[in-house]
């Protein structure tokens, strides 16, 4: 794996990302100089106890939060020197988002769902992938249901598909299964590792499960705002074992 | 995109309810006012074509300027022409027939010995010359009068009051009551009377005798040859004429007419138009609050579709166009309302004595374009800077767990709400207390502004005030009470936003109180300081009447003094001004006149009065020479007599009645005032005068004290109108309480499921929702008078000039209205209570 790795380019990587919140007294350091690199077609896991600035670093890598100094680039685009426009086309076009919660519009078919961000730019979608993404979903038969009429799992299936049907260089996951129960969790996790292996898609996924980090090729551990570890290729108990040391 | 829109939409419509109700209502109002108008105008083009159907030309004497007389004609104040004038008329080339036409005061006696006086409209008589060509009159039964004593009425009044062919019937005519028989009952083409005026058709004698025109005519109509067109005959007519009569056509009697009809309407169009635009305003609060809220609720929704790449402008305009669309259908149906409501006012119009002719309603392109462009624009301009702020709502948002509340800062609010509440008052005070030309329009753009800033400065107290009004309630009703206030505290900017509608209406209607109740107090102050008269005699509403009533009274026993007292209409500087006519002889004793320089004798020297009012406006005083216009007798100079201390009963400018006699072929008085000679028993003069009166059924006798009743309940008939046109705004901000509290039932499911979770009852949830409403409403209304006094009491100063020298602050009222909102807060809350109240625990903790 560390082959591989080393020999693909990087989907996007930040450069002594810092990330502070409030002003004065109540100021917080979010990040603190943060350099990583995320590589392409690579199923990466950000963990690290609460608190340690994982999310902050997902939402600024991904062009949702503005930054404080450094630098984040996705591919060669430096996001730094992007206005709101600039940000909204490239979230559009360039990344997929899967959230913790709230990843579909209640309003909408679970197909419509997925095809929202495609609508939304205005483009058709490519009906060959649209098809394969639905078959590794495997969601053909629940298509035409609304969000609150599918299970956890096959929600976030949905927002995975969804993540996955404008062809982003890279999909940025929050907490994907913190709602689901175990199976439901498996389910997602299981499908995302597909999408990387069999379609060679980038992930960045930030957890504090040690199962889910299981799934990634890479785990990358953040605590009070800096990068402090990495593993690659991480079983459960590994992890579990690294995630411990912070407790002491 | 469109597809999350157009879903979102219909997914959310119940939130969007009150937005269309607001509109709708709006919009109802304007397509009804215009459609209404529109129909009366057609109606009355349509009559008054017919009336001088078959008339070609005209001929008259020339007026120095076109005006109502109080004739009732209709017609400009216009010397007569003499009756040997028709010949000159008759040996022009191309005319055909020719006859003259007499107007005067004919009033019908109804059965019971009643005069039949509609209210506003005229009694007119008519001359009947029965020339086939130029007859207006479609006889439904009989035919025109062909003898002296007989007489011919409009279809309605015969109807109205049960007279049939045959009958012997009573005229009150200038000089008393005559009888007349009943020969024929016609209709105007396909109307039944003229506009509301009962018509009486006479003998050409006849009427010119009645008529104190003997051996004259008001115009000389005439017919064409065939293939001698009007335009043709009426400039060969012309050539032939002295100078001081004119010849017009046909066509331009009937335009005159039908304008002076269309003026009284353009101001009730206006009246309602107005009211109209209150009701909208105080809907786009509605809805700017009904779109702010559904934004706030859907910030998560906003934020996931901004991660997923949607642009701000993309969720700007996908808000917007919920908007548009929520616009659209609610302007079309207010559209269908509005027409429903102009059948209902037709109708209402025809109860009241106007016959409106078949033919349906006007809809001009105009008033489905105006209703359709409104109803779009308001719903959109309101829902601009929620739309805006969902367009800012960061991508981000859609992961952090807690809301965002935006959080403005609240002396930003306090600085630009102040600008605009300042500027508002600055436009408002120059149109009431400076000399501007669109003095109404500054007060009317200066109230909106006003109203705007205050609803923006509203939250700021909105919290500590809904805190001291909903004080009593957790000593009252405990843990509910004290959510109920705690809830109506929490979002003080979305409890403003729900009371400022509630602001405006509670505002204006406080406002209208203040004045009604000044007028009032002012009237009452006027009569008592300046009618020395025991009696004041007019007709039911203040119509005119013979001056044989005056005569016969000042040789009536018992009775010290009666002077009658006319008003007509001249032209001081290019403007119309009213004149007043009394008896110099009687004067002084009936009516308190403070001379400030000169003596009232002086209108017996055909000398003017004038008001201190009108000599500081124009610099005159005792002793000045005046010009003014008169219709029918053009430029008159005068000598200043005196100046009076401003007087309710004279206005500006008063002369002696022979003066008036001299300049105005109106020889009638509108009120007569009278005063028991000393020493003579109140019931001997009551039953004097009654039996004076008795000539005259059209005469309500009417004491000092009943005549201040009598002004107080036309103030009241006023206040009652305008109350119920702000009713309107009020129910729109009633419906915008129950929407908002609706909402916020929605938004605290799971809070109230909490609740319910740990013991609350049912009862409880009710109660708590129910006192929020109270608390909100009770805001709206404290607040809202507070600032309806304060525009009362500018109102009142600005008319201090008018005649409305007390500020009345009608405190009971104002409780009464206060108790009024509460109780309408409390009912706008059953529907949320009761939708929290039913809901299940277990699905709302559960819920997202």
């Amino acid at each position: 794996m560390t082959a591989t790795a080393t020999t693909t380019r990087l989907a996007a990587h930040t450069e002594d990302l810092v990330k502070v919140y409030g002003e004065g007294d109540t100021q917080v350091r979010a990040l603190d100089g943060v350099t990583v690199g995320f590589d392409s077609g690579v199923f990466t896991a950000i963990m690290g106890p609460s608190g340690s600035g994982k999310s902050t670093l997902m939402h600024c890598a991904a062009g949702l939060d503005t930054i404080t100094s450094g630098h984040v680039y996705l591919a060669d685009t430096d996001l730094t020197a992007l206005n709101d426009k600039d940000l909204t086309r490239l979230r559009r076009d360039r990344v997929g988002f899967i959230f913790q919660a709230f990843n579909l519009l209640p309003t909408l078919t679970a197909l419509e769902n997925i095809t929202l961000p495609l609508d939304i730019a205005g483009r058709k979608p490519d009906k060959a992938w649209l098809d394969s993404v639905i078959d590794t979903v495997g969601l053909r038969d629940r298509l035409n249901h609304r969000p609150t009429e599918l299970s956890g799992g096959q929600q976030q299936r949905v927002a995975a598909a969804r993540a996955l049907a404008s062809r982003p260089e890279i999909i940025f996951a929050d907490e994907p299964t913190g709602n689901l129960d175990s199976r439901s969790g498996s389910e997602v996790l299981s499908f995302m590792r597909r999408s990387v292996k069999e379609m060679g898609q980038t992930i960045v996924m930030v957890t504090h499960d040690p199962v889910a980090a299981s799934y990634a090729d890479r785990v990358v551990f953040l605590a009070d705002g800096r990068i402090v570890d990495e593993m690659l290729d991480p079983t459960a108990e590994h992890v579990l074992d690294r995630m411990k040391k912070f407790g002491q | 995109m469109w597809r999350a829109t157009r879903k979102g939409l219909m997914a959310h419509k119940f939130r969007l309810v009150s937005t269309y109700i607001a509109v709708l209502l709006g919009v109802a109002f304007v397509a009804g006012t215009l459609v209404l108008s529109d129909t009366l105008q057609h109606t009355f083009d349509n009559l008054f074509t017919e009336v001088t159907k078959g008339t070609d030309v005209s001929v008259r004497s020339k007026a120095a300027f076109t005006s109502n007389d109080d004739s009732g004609s209709g017609a400009s104040d216009r010397e007569a022409v003499p009756a040997s004038l028709v010949s000159t008329v008759e040996k022009v080339d191309g005319v055909k027939v020719v006859t003259g036409n007499v107007q005067g005061y004919a009033a019908l006696i109804d059965k019971d010995g009643k005069a039949i006086i509609p209210q506003g409209p005229p009694t007119i008589g008519v001359s009947y010359s029965g020339v086939e060509e130029m007859d207006p009159l479609t006889f439904t039964a009989g035919n025109g009068p062909r003898a002296p004593n007989e007489i011919a009425i409009d279809r309605r009044t015969a109807t109205d009051h049960h007279f049939a062919v045959g009958d012997r019937v009573s005229v009150l005519l200038q000089d008393g009551t005559k009888q007349f028989d009943l020969v024929g009952i016609f209709k105007f083409g396909e109307a039944d009377n003229l506009a509301g005026a009962t018509l009486t058709a006479f003998y050409p004698s006849t009427a010119q005798q009645e008529f104190n025109k003997v051996g004259k005519w008001d115009t000389i109509d005439v017919a064409a040859e065939p293939g001698v067109s009007s335009t043709e005959l009426r400039d060969r007519i012309a050539g032939a004429l002295p100078k001081q009569y004119e010849a017009v056509t046909g066509q331009t009697v009937a335009d005159e007419a039908s304008n002076q009809v269309k003026q009284g309407l353009g101001f009730f169009t206006t009246l309602l138009l107005v009211f109209a635009a209150i009701a909208l305003f105080t809907g786009s609060f509605i809805i700017f609050n009904t779109f702010s809220i559904i934004v706030a609720q859907r910030i998560r929704e906003m934020a996931l579709l901004r991660a997923l790449g949607a642009s701000r402008r993309q969720v700007t305009r996908s808000v917007l166009a919920e908007a548009v669309a929520v616009g659209l259908v609610a302007a079309v149906s207010g559209l269908v309302l509005g027409l429903g409501f102009a059948k209902g006012l037709t109708a209402l119009f025809d109860a009241i004595g106007m016959d409106i002719p078949g033919g349906g309603l006007v809809l001009k392109t105009r008033t489905w374009v105006t209703s359709i462009v409104l109803g779009v624009v308001v719903t959109t301009v309101a829902a601009l800077i929620p739309a805006r702020k969902a367009g800012r709502v960061p991508p981000v948002a859609a992961m952090r767990e807690t809301d965002i509340e935006p959080a403005s800062s609240m002396r930003r609010r306090l600085v630009s709400g102040g600008l605009v509440l300042g500027f508002g008052l600055l436009l408002l005070f120059t149109g009431l207390f400076g000399s501007v030309k669109n003095g109404i329009s500054l007060v009317g753009l200066g109230c909106m502004l006003a109203f705007i800033g205050i609803s923006m400065l509203a939250p700021v107290v909105a919290r500590p005030l809904a805190g001291a009004i909903g004080r009593p309630l957790p000593r009252l009703f405990g843990t509910s009470g004290r959510l109920a206030q705690q809830n109506a505290m929490r979002n003080p900017r979305r409890t403003a936003s729900t009371a400022s509608a509630l602001i405006i209406g509670l505002g204006l209607v406080g406002a209208v109180a203040v004045m009604a109740a000044s007028i009032k107090t002012s009237v009452t102050d006027l009569v008592n300081r300046n009618i020395k008269a025991d009696y004041v005699l007019a007709t039911k509403s203040f119509g005119n009447f013979s001056p044989k009533l005056a005569e016969s009274l000042n040789v009536t026993p018992g009775i010290d003094a009666a002077s009658g007292i006319r008003i007509g209409e001249v032209q001081i500087d290019g403007t119309k001004k009213q004149l007043q006519a009394v008896d110099p002889a009687t004067i002084d004793k009936l009516i308190r006149i403070d001379m400030k320089s000169g003596a009232v004798s002086a209108l017996g020297n055909n000398q003017l009065l004038v008001s201190e009012k009108i000599a500081k406006d124009k610099g005159w005083k005792r002793g000045d020479t005046v010009t003014m216009k008169f219709a029918k007798t053009g430029d008159k100079t005068f000598l200043v007599g005196g100046v009076y201390e401003n007087n309710q009963f004279l206005g500006d400018v008063t002369t002696g009645i022979s003066t008036f006699e001299a300049n105005f072929s109106n020889p009638l008085d509108f009120v007569v005032v009278v005063k028991g000679a000393p020493g003579v028993s109140s019931s001997e003069l009551r039953s004097a005068l009654d039996k004076a009166v008795k000539p005259f059924p059209n005469i309500e006798v009417r004491t000092r004290a009943e005549y201040v009743q009598y002004t107080q309940d036309q103030v009241n008939q006023m206040l009652t109108l305008v109350y119920a046109l702000l009713m309107l705004a009020i129910v729109i901000a009633l419906i915008g309480i129950m929407n908002t509290m609706a909402l916020s039932v929605f938004e605290r499911t799971r809070e109230i499921g909490l609740a319910r979770a740990v013991g609350m009852s049912r009862r409880q949830v009710r109660r708590m929702i129910r006192w929020e409403s109270v608390v909100v409403s009770l805001l709206g209304a404290v607040v809202g008078l507070v600032v309806g006094v304060g525009f009362g009491w500018a109102l009142v100063r600005a008319l201090a000039d008018e005649g409305i020298q007390s500020l009345t602050i009608p405190f009971g009222t104002l409780v009464g209205f206060l108790v009024f909102a509460g109780v309408a807060g409390m009912g706008a809350a059953i529907f949320p209570a009761r939708r929290a109240a039913r809901l299940d625990v277990l699905t709302a903790i559960a819920a997202e």
